[in-house]
Parts: structure tokens; sequence; C-alpha cells
């Protein structure tokens, strides 16, 4: 081997490391570089929608005695409209429903919706889409009628606990956050629930 | 696919052309590209053994750093870890570019295809789970993408996305789990590594010495003059802008991040298909490379076609004669064709149809008799290049070529120069790149070591030259000839046998068979 090749040789070697130092180091922009964003991230419960009626004798004497409950219930989880508006403007717009092939796990939401940095208004708008109304109000008014004796002591009082319990924990039909904020470039803007407050809220780096 | 192969087979030797021009056939790394990977696992494992307690899952992103910044041993151990993976990356992709260009990937070969395209699926998941570990922003880049992938896939029953959304802290669990998973991973391929050779007779694991530490001095060197690129510590509440990317194993990912996550399942999916495919669709025609066969009446039960087999396709087993010893016997769903057996057994009792030891001395005799030989003779190695060949032709040799020169029975190179040729010269491929893996070391050993098939005490030694045949080297196939012709002018001329009787270990069915 020559000294030529030699040489031609040690610098392709160079060339070769300094090409593989490169690919590690090579910089590849995003198409964030300019702008901003909102992230909505939150997990919750959908409301449970139900139709609820006293069960009839006849019904109650084809179960076992420990399987019998007063208050028979039909029903299906709620699904929600989500809309983001910047400045007025809706900029995206989706239906949220809950996980599992019913829907009734809870929903999770997830959502990345670049913004221009600046001052922006922000509304955030979970709209339940289904028009009936809950639990609560459709539980018949005669189950303080049916027995409450016996086996039953307080089953129909517990249900009705439960119920409201399941309710409490549900996101509300409707939640809005609508706030101004200053967004500076690349920087993110987190939307939360809030399951305590029942509402959303909004969570910067500072708040952080 | 055949079309494929072809185009594969001249980039290929335009790339041994160059790098074999640069470093020599002996030194290319191109020729041995899979115990380079191996030899790359091997430093990632002893690197990986320092950084590992160094790390903190608790702090991710502070840990790699404070690592990072020291000069002494932290950085450029960190930097050698890096660079190796990539390196390991490079080295298993053209690994597998060079058997799908060698058409070596059907038959037995399949296996080796399959798992080698696992080990570096595997090697890509630990790649990747060593950038998260770093947590700066390209490693939550990728957690971010991977997790994106993840959750179309109906496995987990909250979005694993959400983990990284900034609702909270990431959990040190994932952190946890993502290093048990760069741990163990490495673990797995090295099972893998283990049934990528496992149909292999000696497999060569790694490169040789001098290369080993050539390659490792230069990523050291590297590792201290450009150290590899940490980003900033992830920020969920930070667009990621400025990312140092890593060209070599993640070159997809903007590609990724602007398709649905299905998409990707499907086109990666498709992808793996094609590729566990290519075995089915390189399969050569039966007839053109068929399984070897053996005669039992000509095997003498000496156990040295087993022992050179490449591909322990070859087992003894009992006779079903009164003979007392044992016979040959080939599995034909091993054996892919080399013809190294040809070349070891010297009653020439096994090899594959039409090339058998007795078919190239069928092939020789012929020739003498048409024309006869003068002068020097070239046996070259099929795979060798054209142009080389035809080079040796214009200096007035006697070109003829072989499939691989470890399928070359050692009586022709005896008929040969007993039929008057002045010398013969032998060119096979580089040792490390032949196709029948160990053609060139077993035809040494033949010709000039006694090994079994043995070149007869009675040939003159200085008759015979083995030489290699490199793409990218004329120059040094044609000084192997003129050296080799030159030695041949200081002896005596030849006197041809008019027919030369060969003497064979199984001499009555060979006389049967040529009478």
């Amino acid at each position: 081997m020559t000294t030529g090749r030699r040489l031609a040789g040690f610098l392709a070697t160079v060339a070769l490391a300094a090409l593989l130092g490169l690919t590690t180091a090579i910089s590849m922009p995003t198409s964030h570089e300019a702008g901003a964003a909102v992230r909505l991230s939150w997990t919750a419960r959908p409301e449970w929608i139900e139709e609820c009626r006293a069960a009839t004798e006849e019904e109650l004497a084809r179960v076992e005695v420990h399987m019998r409950q007063r208050v028979v219930c039909d029903g299906a989880a709620a699904s929600y409209q989500l809309r983001i508006s910047v400045d007025d403007t809706v900029v995206a717009e989706q239906v949220v429903r809950g996980g599992g092939l019913r829907h009734d796990r809870p929903m999770h939401v997830l959502v990345n919706q670049p913004v221009p940095p600046g001052l922006r208004r922000l509304r955030v708008e979970l709209l339940r889409r289904e028009a009936r109304d809950s639990l609560r109000d459709l539980v018949p008014a005669d189950l303080a009628a049916v027995e409450d004796t016996g086996l039953f002591a307080g089953r129909a009082a517990r249900e009705l606990d439960e119920r409201s319990r399941r309710a409490a924990a549900a996101v509300p039909p409707r939640l809005l956050l609508d706030t101004v904020l200053q967004l500076p470039a690349q920087r993110v803007a987190l939307v939360r629930y809030d399951p305590d407050g029942r509402r959303l809220v909004l969570v910067t780096d500072h708040d952080h | 696919m055949r079309t494929q192969t072809t185009h594969s087979r001249r980039l290929l030797n335009r790339l041994d052309s160059l790098v074999t021009r640069l470093y020599g056939w002996r030194h290319s790394p191109l020729h041995q590209p899979g115990t380079l990977a191996a030899l790359m696992l091997v430093v990632m494992l002893v690197t990986g053994l320092y950084l590992v307690f160094g790390y903190r899952v608790g702090d991710p992103s502070g840990s790699v750093a404070r690592l990072a910044a020291d000069p002494w041993l932290g950085g450029p151990i960190r930097s050698i870890h890096r660079y190796a993976s990539d390196l390991f990356v490079i080295a298993a992709l053209f690994h597998g570019f060079r058997m799908f260009a060698q058409r070596r990937t059907w038959g037995p070969r399949s296996l080796a295809w399959v798992s080698g395209l696992v080990l570096v699926g595997i090697g890509l998941i630990c790649a990747w789970t060593g950038f998260v570990m770093a947590w700066d922003v390209f490693g939550a880049r990728l957690a971010i993408e991977g997790a994106r992938w993840l959750d179309v896939l109906p496995i987990f029953s909250e979005p694993l996305s959400r983990i990284f959304s900034g609702d909270g802290p990431v959990p040190s669990a994932f952190f946890f789990v993502n290093l048990f998973l760069h741990i163990a991973l490495p673990l797995a391929m090295g099972i893998g590594l283990w049934l990528h050779v496992s149909r292999v007779a000696r497999p060569t694991l790694l490169p040789p010495r001098l290369m080993s530490w050539t390659i490792i001095g230069i990523l050291a060197v590297l590792a201290v003059v450009l150290p590899a690129r940490l980003g900033a510590p992830a920020d969920p509440f930070a667009l990621p802008g400025d990312t140092p990317l890593n060209l070599v194993t993640a070159w997809w990912l903007p590609i990724t991040e602007r398709l649905g996550a299905g998409v990707v399942w499907l086109l990666g999916l498709v992808g793996a298909a094609l590729l566990i495919a290519v075995p089915r669709f390189t399969r050569p025609r039966p007839e053109a490379l068929a399984p070897s066969v053996v005669d039992p009446r000509l095997c003498t039960g000496c156990n040295q076609c087993p022992q050179d087999c490449p591909w322990e396709a070859i087992t003894m087993v009992e006779r079903d004669d009164d003979r007392p010893t044992l016979v040959a016997r080939v599995d034909p769903t091993r054996c892919v064709s080399c013809g190294i057996c040809a070349g070891s057994c010297a009653p020439m009792g096994v090899g594959p149809p039409g090339r058998t030891g007795r078919d190239q001395v069928g092939d020789v005799r012929e020739l003498l008799r048409a024309s006869g030989v003068r002068g020097i003779v070239a046996l070259c190695c099929d795979q060798a290049q054209a142009a080389h060949r035809a080079a040796l032709t214009q200096r007035g040799v006697t070109v003829r070529a072989i499939p691989c020169v470890g399928n070359l029975h050692s009586s022709v190179v005896e008929l040969l120069i007993r039929g008057g040729a002045a010398g013969v010269i032998v060119y096979g491929c580089p040792p490390r790149d032949c196709v029948g893996r160990e053609g060139p070391k077993w035809l040494v050993e033949r010709l000039f070591h006694d090994r079994e098939a043995e070149l007869q005490p009675r040939v003159d030694r200085r008759r015979v030259q083995v030489a290699t045949m490199a793409a990218g080297d004329l120059a040094g196939t044609l000084a192997a000839h003129e050296q080799f012709a030159k030695a041949v002018e200081a002896i005596a001329p030849t006197v041809p046998e008019p027919d030369p009787l060969l003497e064979q270990e199984c001499a009555v069915a060979l006389t049967g068979e040529e009478s």
C-alpha cells in the first residue's frame, strides 16, 4: 500500500468518524419553532345517564331474595363536546367519550393545540351532548313508598346515595374555562380538570 | 427480488472496491460488519456498566448531565457508549445488506436472517430506551412518540402519553421500567446472537484484534474531540424546538411525528413482513443450488466432511451395508450447497450434484484432452471480479472460474500440473468475505498443510499458489500473478503426462467409474 493510499485511508477514517459524530449532533428544528401551545390533559369519569323505575313485584319475585334491587336502571355514559377557542375563534372541536367498548370507563383528554404566542383569550368548553337530564330527577317519586323494612331495610336510601356519589364524581354537564393569558413563544399552557372543584384550571410553568 | 439483489451486488462491489482501495482487503471493515456489530455490543456492555452506576431514576436528566460533565471518565464513556450504539446499527444494517446482496439469506440461513432482523429491532428499541434515559428534549420527544404509538393498542387502561403532559411529574416507575428494559434487552440480544449463529459451525464473533482496537481507539478519540451532545433537560411546558437528533437510530422521528400512529404501525408491520419474507424470495431455483449428496460407495467414513462443513449439515451415521465404517449423511434442510465438502473428500464421494471432486476432475480431463494447458492456470472464485479475470487472461493466463475455492479438490491442481501447467494459482475471495464462509481457509490447509484431501506430496508446491482477488485490488491480483510467474519461471519446465492417473483412496470405485 502506497503512502498516498495510507494518507487517503487516514483522511477517510477521520471524515467517517466526524460524520458519525455529526449524526448525533445535528439539530432538527420542529414545526413548533415560532409557536406556542395549549395542552388539555385530564382524566375524568363521564356522567352516567340513567332512567330508573321501581321494580315490579313480579320482577322481584323472579330473582333470589338477596339479589333483589328495588330500583331498576338502564343507562349509558354521557359524551361531551370539547371546544377550544382562541381569541373568539374556534380552533379545535371534538367529541370526547369514556374509554372502553361501552364508553363507561374514565375519559382521557389529551389535546395539544398550537396557538400563536402572545396575549390570547382562551376559552375551553366541555359540554355534555345528551339533552336528557341526569339521575336525580328521573328517580321515580314513588320510590319512597316501596317497602323499606326487613331484608330491604335502608337499601333504597343506600342505592340513592351510591348514585349521588357517582354523579358527584363525574364531570358536570358543562365545564368552561374562559381566561386571558400571556403565552410566550415555545411555551405550553396546560389546562387540567380539578376533580375537587369540578372545574377546569389553567396551569403554566410558573404555577407548576 | 433477483433484480434487486443484482443491483445490490453491484453497489456492494463498488463499496468494497472503494474501501479496499483505502484500507486494503485485509483491513476492510466492510468484509466483517457482523463481527463489528458484535464488537460494538461488547463496547456498549462495558461502557454501560460504568454508566449505570451513575444513573439515578429519581433524577434522570440531572444524573446524565453530571456524567456528561465529567471530562475524565463519565463524559468520554457516555460518548463512546453512544457512538458504539450508532456504529452497531450501521454495522448490523450493512451486514444485512451484504447478506442480501450476496444472496446469503435463504434455506438454513433464514434463521440467521430473521434472528438478525430481530436483533436489529431489539438494538433500536434499546437505543430508544437509552435516549429516553437521558431525559433531555430528544429523549422526551422519543418517549412521547413511543407513547403515542402504544396508545393506539388496547394495552393500557389510561393513555401513556398523559404522563408526559405536565399534569404531574413523570413517575420514577417509568424511568425504572425504562432502565430495566435498557439492561434486559441486551440480555435478550445475547440469546438472539446465540440463535443467530446457531446453524453456523465455528462462528467468528469478533473482528481481528488489530481492527477491534483500532475502531475502539477511533471511538475514544471521537468521544474526546466531539463529545456526544446532550440536549436541554426535558420540560413539559416547553415545545421541542432545537432538538439534537440522532440521525442513525432516530432518522425516522421527524417523519413518523407527522403520521398517525395507526399508519406508523401499518408501515412498520408491512416493512417487517417484507424483510422477513426476503429468504423466500431470494431462494434460488432448486436445480441451481441443489444440496450436496453422498455416494456411499465412495465414502470411507473418514469424518472429514462433517468437520469442514461450515453449516453443520453433515453427520456420520451407521451404514446399511456390511462395511465396518460410518457413512456421511447430508441434511438437505441445512445444506446451502456451498460445496466445501466437495473439496474435503479425498475419494470425491460428496458434493453438490455436478460440482463434486469427480466432476471437477472430469472437467479438467476434458480440458486437457481438448486443448491441453501450458503456462500458468488461474483458478478463480466465481464471486470474484470479472475485470480481474479478464486482466489475467490478457496476460496469457488460462483462467478457469470455480464456484468457490473451498470447493476445489486438490486433485484438480495435481491434474493440471501433471497435465502440463507450469503452475496453478488459485484466487479466492478475501477470507472474511467468502460466501462459503471458510473456502480460502480450508484450501490453504489442504494444499499446504496436509489437511485431509490434501495435495499429494509428489506435487511440487513451488508450482502452486493461493492468492486473494479482492474487489478494488486489481494491482494485488496482478502482483500476485507476476510474483508467481517469476517463481515458476525459475523452476525447470514441467513435462506433460499424456493421461495422468490419480492415486485415490477409493481406487476400486474410482477406477470403475473412470473406465
